[in-house]
């Protein structure tokens, strides 16, 4: 008699669990399903023709050359890939735009964090207004906010005059600070500024007082509060901030465009130049893919990193 | 005894230098809306001619109203279509979506943007608005989700899992319980979305139709001649409109926008 | 229901009506005075709409990549030539443009559109030196050659206070006239020359900047600049304007200079060919075309405008040059694609080094 019950009860479950699971599987993709269907439709598939256009050639005067050739012979060729392989300055300069987007990352993550755990500290009626203050001058013109550094940085501003006089009396010869490697670092800065501070906001925004509050009872100090507590808990916050800048300041151009001097080419300039200096689509192509493919890299080495530390 | 909120001397000092970072270039933008210079070079003296001359120059406050309508729709969009990704990336173990979320972020926008017209070409589809707001959803859904899954990791699953078990639905767990935890990390996500689509002009430009234009295409068609001090006042004039949009969105919906 | 259908067609055809009435300009912005347009627009009975590009090689990525709906664009030489080998474009109709007659002929038939079967000049500039007068005459600096961008022994006065424009074939250009070459030189041995020139003068450049040079010149941060004739004439204005004591001049270097012709043509896939005709006869009218010429100090090929555009213009030899220096100045043709790739890693090389 119980065998039967027991039967009935566990087929029961089981039809319960198979429910439960069909539902499971059916909210993951009702969740994951939508964004995954439109980056397929409208991001995926228009790439992959352009990621395509690097094993063909350009056309002789714009745009790309046809895929089969008046003989109806497949017109695709190698010799885009080879190009970055056999040539190192493209490496060279994709080094140099490696090392400006590390140093980028680095300055906006040490001027970010203050003020993102300032706002995330403030009381509740402030923390909206301070935040949207944060990214209002973003509204404005990017054109017109880099042209205001011009001015900032420019040899007969406050500021450059300032510096020259206080090298000035330390015997140093006046510097120039606009049309520089500085200015361009200051650029691309101050443009990707609030990728940071916004994602590091939403990290420390949820942080519990009570845990610093225990610390600080246990005797430790405002640094030690910092560096044992806080910056451990808002380590996926600082991941978040960093991808969201290393990763466009990579491929950026405009910034160095119009505050760069004469040698601060990024290798999003000459992407930029393949596509609307020289109509070269394929070579374009080859070293947009090699760029991408370092930067997910990248974020795929700091993914691995973040894991192991999930001990607090 | 309850504990003062810890924003140290030190920290306000920081804080305050950061911001004056952020500000000095805004008044500036603001300051030179006024001066009275084609070029806008430096400071001739004070006019509010650009700004009448804005008044009568309808393409410029058209181009304008499209950039926010596409961007208010973009960032809509794309925050609800990051949010679920977020999301999903951090319940399930996807394999697809994180690339697909992470690679319109590091791949070059003019590649992007050259790929899109081709694209809507091949499927006829007319330029316009519509092209436009559609290549900006794409490539704001990443930030939004990759935000909303950094404020999710490290959340304390307990309280989705009490709440199931106190009888809600898997909706009404992630509406009532989650996502009031996770808002500051969706309007984040919507915040950068709308910055990202307002200003953006290499993807724009590319899938913008014969007749319609935004602001950032007007401005940059504007720099080999002069970028002048008109384009300061319509700035300014746009970061102010937007301003009174959110606070009066937040007086009207105070819920939904407000810090759990 | 059928009232929401019937509404909803008067709707989309009143909008189709209105759409069929446009006329669709891709052009430079501020290049053509509104005046012009509403004039026209009053002329025609239609309306025209703008988009516009700074940038020729935006256009043509634009409309390689398929892009239509455009009636006229304003391609400058070498991107006029492009897009007629592409077969970009529709053959005009001359009887349909009787003010043809008043284009000066030197500005006609040019190496890429022999007999104008595809275009129509429209506008032109001339990319040569604009300088601090106050300045090079204090530093007893010659601007009548090039040499003041390229010559070390000059540059080490000015360093760091000289801007070239970030174009390559521009600048090389510039640099194959210096030496004496032709500006439409494919020469590789010639080139090589060229990059040589261009990166012993670069130390003492302060950067390669095409939009933001005049600016530069005007607040005198830049005392040199390699530049377009309309932009040097818009700094000096601007420079008056801020009570600058100093003048911006226009330099014409005696080994020539690249000639930049802004022609206007019909796209082929045209939506209203019809219309692009009546606007490029309209243009073709001196009072009409003169109008641009004292908006930004362009140079004009319309000789019948020469009679309403403003003296100061007018006489200016770097915007309309004289016999004796237009015979030095040429117009840059097209690179086919292995000339471009070359062209393009000697400029990567320039700018890395």
């Amino acid at each position: 008699m119980s065998k039967v019950a027991n039967t009935v009860a566990s087929e029961a479950a089981k039809k319960l669990s198979d429910a439960a699971e069909k539902r499971g599987r059916m909210a993951r993709w009702l969740i994951s399903g939508p964004p995954l269907f439109y980056l397929l439709l409208f991001f995926a598939i228009p790439s992959l023709i352009m990621v395509f256009a690097s094993i063909r050639y350009a056309g002789d005067y714009g745009g790309l050359a046809p895929v089969f050739d008046e003989a109806g012979k497949l017109n695709l060729t190698l010799e885009n890939f080879q190009r970055f392989t056999s040539d190192f300055i493209y490496t060279a300069i994709f080094l140099k735009s490696l090392m400006y987007a590390v140093i980028t990352t680095f300055c906006c993550l040490l001027m970010a964090y203050p003020l993102a755990l300032l706002i995330a500290r403030s009381p509740k009626k402030y923390r909206d207004l301070l935040i949207l203050l944060v990214i209002l001058p973003f509204w404005s013109n990017f054109l017109i906010r880099v042209y205001a550094w011009m001015i900032i940085l420019g040899p007969q501003s406050g500021l450059t005059q300032a510096v020259n006089y206080v090298l000035g009396l330390a015997g140093i010869e006046p510097v120039r600070l606009l049309f520089t490697a500085f200015s361009v670092i200051v650029g691309l800065v101050y443009v990707h500024l609030p990728f940071m501070v916004l994602p590091l906001y939403a990290n420390l925004e949820k942080h519990d007082p009570a845990l610093v509050d225990a610390a600080q009872d246990l005797g430790a100090s405002a640094w030690q509060r910092f560096w044992r507590i806080t910056f451990p808990l808002s380590l996926p916050g600082v991941y978040a901030g960093a991808a969201l800048v290393f990763i466009p300041a990579l491929g950026i151009f405009a910034v160095s465009d119009i505050l760069g001097g004469t040698g601060s080419d990024m290798i999003g300039n000459v992407i930029k130049q393949q596509f609307l200096e020289t109509r070269d689509w394929p070579f374009g192509s080859v070293l947009s893919i090699v760029l991408t493919v370092a930067a997910l890299v990248a974020a795929g080495i700091a993914v691995l990193v973040a894991k192991p530390r999930r001990t607090a | 005894m309850t504990k003062v909120i810890r924003r140290p001397l030190g920290l306000w000092l920081v804080a305050l230098a950061v911001y004056a970072f952020l500000y000095v270039p805004l008044i500036i933008v603001v300051v030179y809306s006024f001066n009275d210079s084609q070029l806008n070079a430096e400071w001739v003296g004070f006019t509010l001619d650009w700004y009448r001359k804005l008044f009568h120059n309808d393409e410029m406050l058209k181009a304008a109203g499209n950039s926010l309508m596409i961007a208010l729709v973009a960032s809509a969009a794309s925050t609800l279509l990051g949010t679920m990704a977020g999301f999903a990336m951090h319940r399930y173990k996807l394999k697809l979506l994180p690339l697909l979320v992470l690679t319109p972020i590091a791949i070059p926008e003019i590649l992007v943007g050259v790929s899109l017209l081709i694209f809507f070409v091949m499927l006829n589809i007319t330029l316009g608005l519509v092209s436009i707001a559609l290549a900006h959803i794409a490539f704001c859904i990443g930030f939004v989700a990759i935000v909303v899954r950094s404020r999710l990791s490290g959340m304390d699953e307990s309280l989705t899992e009490a709440a199931r078990d106190c009888g809600a639905t898997p909706m009404q767990a992630f509406r009532l319980v989650t996502l009031p935890l996770i808002m500051p990390g969706v309007v984040a996500g919507a915040l950068m979305a709308f910055t990202l689509s307002i200003d953006d002009f290499v993807i724009t430009f590319f899938t913008a139709g014969a007749n319609a234009s935004t602001l950032p295409l007007q401005i940059y068609s504007m720099i080999k001649i002069a970028v002048t001090p008109e384009v300061n006042a319509v700035s300014t004039l746009l970061m102010g409109l937007t301003l009174l949009l959110i606070i009066i969105a937040s007086k009207l919906a105070p819920n939904a926008i407000r810090s759990s | 229901m059928k009232k929401l259908l019937t509404v909803a067609t008067l709707l989309f055809a009143s909008i189709s009506a209105q759409a069929a009435d446009e006329l669709r300009l891709y052009n430079w912005n501020n290049y053509i005075a509104p005046e012009t347009v509403q004039r026209f627009e009053a002329f025609c009975k239609c309306k025209v709409v703008q988009t516009y590009y700074g940038d020729n090689e935006e256009m043509l990525a634009k409309l390689a990549a398929g892009a239509k709906g455009y009636d006229i664009i304003v391609p400058t030489g070498n991107a006029l030539d492009a897009l007629i080998k592409q077969q970009a474009l529709l053959p005009l109709d001359k009887s349909q443009l009787p003010n043809l007659k008043n284009v000066n002929p030197a500005y006609l038939n040019t190496d890429f559109d022999k007999g104008n079967k595809y275009s129509v000049p429209y506008a032109y500039t001339v990319t040569l030196m604009g300088y601090n007068d106050q300045k090079m005459k204090e530093l007893g600096i010659p601007v009548d050659s090039w040499a003041a961008i390229f010559d070390p022994k000059i540059l080490v006065k000015i360093k760091g206070k000289v801007t070239v424009l970030d174009s390559a074939n521009e600048l090389m250009a510039a640099a194959l006239k210096y030496l004496g070459y032709s500006a439409n030189d494919t020469d590789e041995a010639h080139w090589q020359q060229a990059k040589d020139v261009i990166l012993k003068a670069k130390p003492y450049w302060a950067a390669f900047n095409g939009s933001s040079y005049i600016k530069e010149l005007t607040v005198g941060n830049i005392w040199l600049a390699h530049g377009y004739s309309n932009d040097i004439f818009q700094a000096d204005v601007d420079a008056q304007k801020a009570g600058r004591k100093f003048h911006i001049r226009h330099a014409m270097p005696k080994e020539g200079a690249v000639l930049a012709l802004d022609s206007m043509v019909i796209h082929k896939a045209a939506p209203r060919p019809d219309l692009a005709l009546k606007f490029i006869n309209f243009m073709l009218d001196g009072k009409n075309a003169a109008e641009l010429s004292n908006l930004i100090g362009s140079g004009n090929p319309n000789a019948d405008a020469a009679r309403y555009i403003k003296p100061e213009i007018a006489n200016n030899p770097a915007i309309f040059p004289d016999k004796a220096g237009f015979a030095k100045l040429e117009m840059l043709k097209d690179l086919n694609s292995k000339q471009r790739r070359a062209m393009n890693r000697m400029w990567t090389e320039i700018r890395a080094r």
